[in-house]
């Protein structure tokens, strides 16, 4: 049997809505900023910029995402970044970078299976559980900065944390490459990859070979990659949506819910603790209110790419676009000046208006298709809010 | 009696969907006072619609309703509810945190929560049917029947005249049929009201109706005093030709070796130690009412309950106590509730289907296979005879029947060794729940064997071979099927007395 591809669907509002958000925004600031006499908003320079910036909050969406589709919550993120932040600059200046990172890593993968174990063994709801935490992995960043400003001072060391967070890479070669394999699979398979590709390469190319991006935004990439793939093509992914989606008849299938909703808490908690590493490394310094609040700014990225708060479904390349579009968002005011104090009115009617989309476009969905005379014989209709097809 | 006025009359009532569905093609039926009205059909054969409109849920895009001899046009809920329309819905949907006396009363207006006239009314009515309710219990703390109780007592409060009851007996036990059955008599005869009673029991429909009206394609297929009719020619007009029996052969016996050995296989509060054995091939029966351990036992066989004590060896070997290692050993189970616990409503038909064996479907175990994963759904749909437009299609699109098999479908696979099965044919149509009985006798004659939990005793002498009665976590019984009858059943269980009139239990199974 040849797999369907519902072209129609996966460029309607409810599938694609994100990506025309996002060219509707960039499109109006590029014209308000020409207009404003300030030219070059669209330039290779800023928009790398705008991805620079959304990279720790886009790392943390993807994982939250996954969070997300196996039905949970995670409100301690940005708590747990900061705290993998302070393990780093509190222990690099005596251990070095690389057993710091790794030891900021294993505290934040600490705080993540700690949650898990308590929402899924103890059978406490994620969000409370995640709320307790966030407040008290907060506590204890305050506890080991001891309220003040920590930095690194030993000057190697720092060198070594810049280097991974600052270091420039041309991706245009490497970019090339890519848009070309997505072009051709892309049409190989009729998927709407190739689309991807081809604005891939015509970015590539209109950067041109001398341009450059940070590490970040590498690891955004690859990350964002990786997860993509095991979600879209492996048994993991469709176990982790299965669990989102029904987690008693996928524990009846014989799926270890357990293991899969604790491997989310655990993601999740990882990915903030490398996004807290790439904190502490932009700044050489960690001060103890670091990151407060992103964990909203995350979900809402999720929220945006279409991610489902009941589980089940989520993609996590829209919700990187989700993030992406949260930034342009924030560049936007600051390049045409408008001032931090509409900032937040904007930002939050996006993401409302975003979820408004979603749900009546889900609805439409959800209508029937003609299979009895009556659809009306469908008795297991169960809502589906907020969310509808997997990537 | 047929000359009381009509209370409602659908005067070729038509339903099409804006999707261009059409669910009603002109039906007409009358409903009078002080008379009970059956409703039958197979799944898709417009019974929901038509419910839906005399609800007011749905408005008829044709024909006409007649209320008390007045045209009348339903827009709301609301509507029929003032004229005097109560409907039952299947899934009762009562307000789990709120007590008995605060459901029954929450349409009625007012701002005060605790009412003591009220309160008199309600336990007056409560007293008059005769339903043993506790006004102050939390409405999450009642079983299953309890809650239908809730909303009947709900309909009358409201003052309804008619009172439309959608398939109320579907996941009740016996004995709570039976009282269902009494109240709506009591409605009927002693209150004078009109109930449309919605059921795919036939048993009941010919026992407890005076009047039959049977859909079929959107049509009226046939409208008789219950009183002219048996339940062949009822069955035969459901489905529009002539039924075939599922046949018997009492006489079979089974001798192949015993594969399954249940030994003490217990959990506290739920199931008391049980040793079970089958041999290749037979088909084993659990009957027992509601809560008393069909389900549990059948949830520990699968190693789903965590508390679970006892083994299970399936040839000979030991079966892990968790639904990883059973699915893993070949054990397979359907589960009761397949909205709950059978099926992912986001996923489409082949990615349900393939889910317990995704690793088979997939190169080097890890990636699937999409293609031959549709490839597997297809020949399930075929097999299982699924109406489907395809198997991309989300399972809620499909009627219950079609859902159920795509349950059942997941477990098809030669690796299934023992096959499980918590109430296969609740709630859906004859079709559907010939092709499931007939698939798990086939099943059974090609060596595998099957436990199946029923309600439905007439389903259980029909296919299986052995019964395992069941009482408050407890094997009470253990007969072969063929030294059984229904009422014998129906005594063993622990039911209430033979209720009257008697529910005949001759009902040849469709």
């Amino acid at each position: 049997m040849k797999p369907s591809f519902n072209w129609r669907d996966a460029f309607g509002l409810r599938e694609a809505g994100v990506y025309y958000a996002l060219l509707l925004l960039l499109g109006v600031l590029a014209m308000a900023a020409a207009a404003a006499g300030r030219p070059g908003y669209l330039s290779a320079v800023n928009l790398s910029n705008i991805v620079y910036q959304a990279s720790l909050v886009g790392i943390m969406g993807v994982a939250m995402t996954v969070m997300l589709i196996t039905g949970a919550f995670d409100l301690s993120v940005a708590s747990v970044a900061a705290l993998a932040a302070a393990v780093l600059v509190g222990l690099a200046g005596s251990i070095g970078f690389v057993p710091a990172a790794l030891a900021a890593l294993a505290t934040a993968a600490a705080v993540g299976l700690a949650n898990g174990l308590v929402v899924q063994l103890v059978g406490i709801n994620a969000f409370i559980v995640t709320l307790g935490s966030l407040t008290a992995v907060r506590g204890l960043v305050l506890i080991l900065t001891d309220g003040r400003s920590l930095m690194v001072s030993d000057p190697g060391v720092l060198a070594e944390m810049l280097a991974f967070e600052s270091s420039r890479v041309a991706p245009f070669w490497p970019a090339l490459l890519l848009a070309l394999i997505l072009i051709v699979a892309g049409i190989a398979k009729r998927h709407p990859a190739a689309i991807g590709g081809v604005v891939l390469g015509g970015l590539a190319l209109a950067a041109g070979r001398d341009f450059t991006v940070a590490a970040p935004v590498l690891y955004l990439l690859a990350f964002t990659a990786l997860v993509w793939f095991v979600l879209g093509y492996t048994v993991i992914g469709r176990r982790l949506y299965a669990v989102g989606g029904n987690a008693e008849a996928a524990r009846l299938s014989g799926i270890n819910v357990h293991a899969y909703k604790i491997g989310a808490f655990l993601l999740s908690s990882l990915a903030a603790g490398f996004a807290g590493i790439l904190f502490a490394c932009r700044l050489g310094a960690i001060n103890p209110t670091a990151l407060q609040g992103s964990e909203l700014t995350v979900i809402a990225a999720a929220i945006l790419g279409g991610t489902s708060l009941f589980g089940g479904a989520g993609s996590v390349v829209k919700t990187v676009v989700g993030a992406l579009l949260l930034f342009t968002l924030t560049n936007g005011f600051n390049v045409l000046n408008l001032g931090a104090n509409y900032q937040g009115v904007v930002e939050g009617l996006v993401v409302i208006v975003a979820a408004a989309i979603y749900t009546v476009g889900g609805r439409r969905r959800a209508r029937p298709r003609p299979v009895d005379p009556e659809p009306s014989g469908r008795a297991d209709a169960a809502p589906v809010a907020l969310g509808g097809a997997a990537l | 009696m047929v000359s009381a006025p009509p209370l409602l009359s659908c005067e070729g009532v038509a339903k099409r969907f804006p999707n261009g569905t059409v669910a009603l093609r002109g039906v007409d039926m009358t409903i009078r006072a002080g008379r009970v009205h059956g409703l039958l059909g197979a799944n898709g054969a417009g019974k929901s619609t038509l419910i839906k409109i005399l609800s007011g849920a749905h408005s008829a895009s044709g024909g006409q309703l007649v209320w008390r001899g007045e045209p009348v046009r339903w827009r709301r809920p609301i509507d029929a509810k003032r004229a005097g329309v109560a409907t039952i819905q299947q899934h009762v949907p009562l307000v789990p945190t709120l007590s008995v006396l605060e459901n029954i009363l929450l349409d009625t207006g007012g701002w005060r929560r605790h009412r003591h006239d009220e309160r008199q009314r309600v336990a007056g009515m409560v007293d008059r049917i005769g339903v043993g309710l506790d006004l102050d219990a939390s409405v999450g703390d009642l079983a299953i029947g309890e809650r239908q109780m809730v909303a009947i007592v709900q309909a009358l409060a409201s003052g309804a005249d008619l009172v439309v009851m959608d398939e109320p007996t579907a996941s009740l036990a016996a004995p709570e049929r039976e009282t269902v059955y009494r109240i709506v008599r009591q409605l009927a005869r002693e209150e004078g009201k009109a109930v449309l009673f919605v059921s795919h029991f036939l048993d009941e429909i010919v026992a407890l109706t005076d009047e039959v009206t049977v859909l079929r394609d959107g049509r009226a297929a046939l409208h008789a005093e219950t009183a002219s009719l048996d339940e062949a020619g009822l069955a035969a007009a459901i489905v529009g030709k002539a039924v075939v029996q599922l046949a018997r052969d009492r006489r079979r016996e089974v001798t192949g070796p015993e594969v399954v050995a249940i030994t003490r296989l217990s959990s506290p509060g739920r199931l008391a130690p049980t040793d079970l054995s089958l041999r290749a091939g037979e088909v084993v029966g659990l009957a027992g009412m509601l809560g008393s351990g069909r389900s549990e036992l059948l949830h520990a066989i699968f190693g789903a309950d965590p508390d679970a004590g006892g083994s299970v060896r399936l040839h000979g070997r030991l079966v892990g106590r968790s639904p990883e290692e059973a699915v893993r050993a070949g054990v397979a189970l359907v589960p009761e509730d397949r909205v709950a616990q059978g099926y992912l409503p986001q996923m489409p038909l082949w990615q349900n289907v393939t889910l317990p064996q995704l690793a088979t479907h997939s190169r080097w175990g890890l990636i699937p296979c999409p293609a031959d994963e549709r490839g597997r759904a297809a020949e399930a749909v075929d097999r299982l005879a699924i109406r489907t437009p395809d198997v991309d299609a989300l399972v809620p699109e499909l009627s219950g029947g079609n859902a159920q098999k795509v349950t059942i479908a997941k477990w098809l696979v030669p690796g299934t060794r023992l096959l499980l099965l918590d109430e296969p044919t609740a709630g859906i149509d004859v079709g559907a729940r010939t092709d499931i009985l007939r698939l798990i006798r086939a099943l059974a004659d090609d060596g595998l064997p099957v436990i199946v939990a029923s309600s439905d005793y007439d389903e259980l002498l029909a296919i299986c071979d052995r019964v395992v009665v069941l009482r408050d976590g407890a094997v009470v019984a253990e007969r072969a099927a063929g030294d059984l009858d229904e009422p014998m059943l129906v005594l063993l269980t622990g039911s209430a007395p033979v209720p009257t009139p008697p529910i005949q239990p001759t009902r040849p199974l469709p």
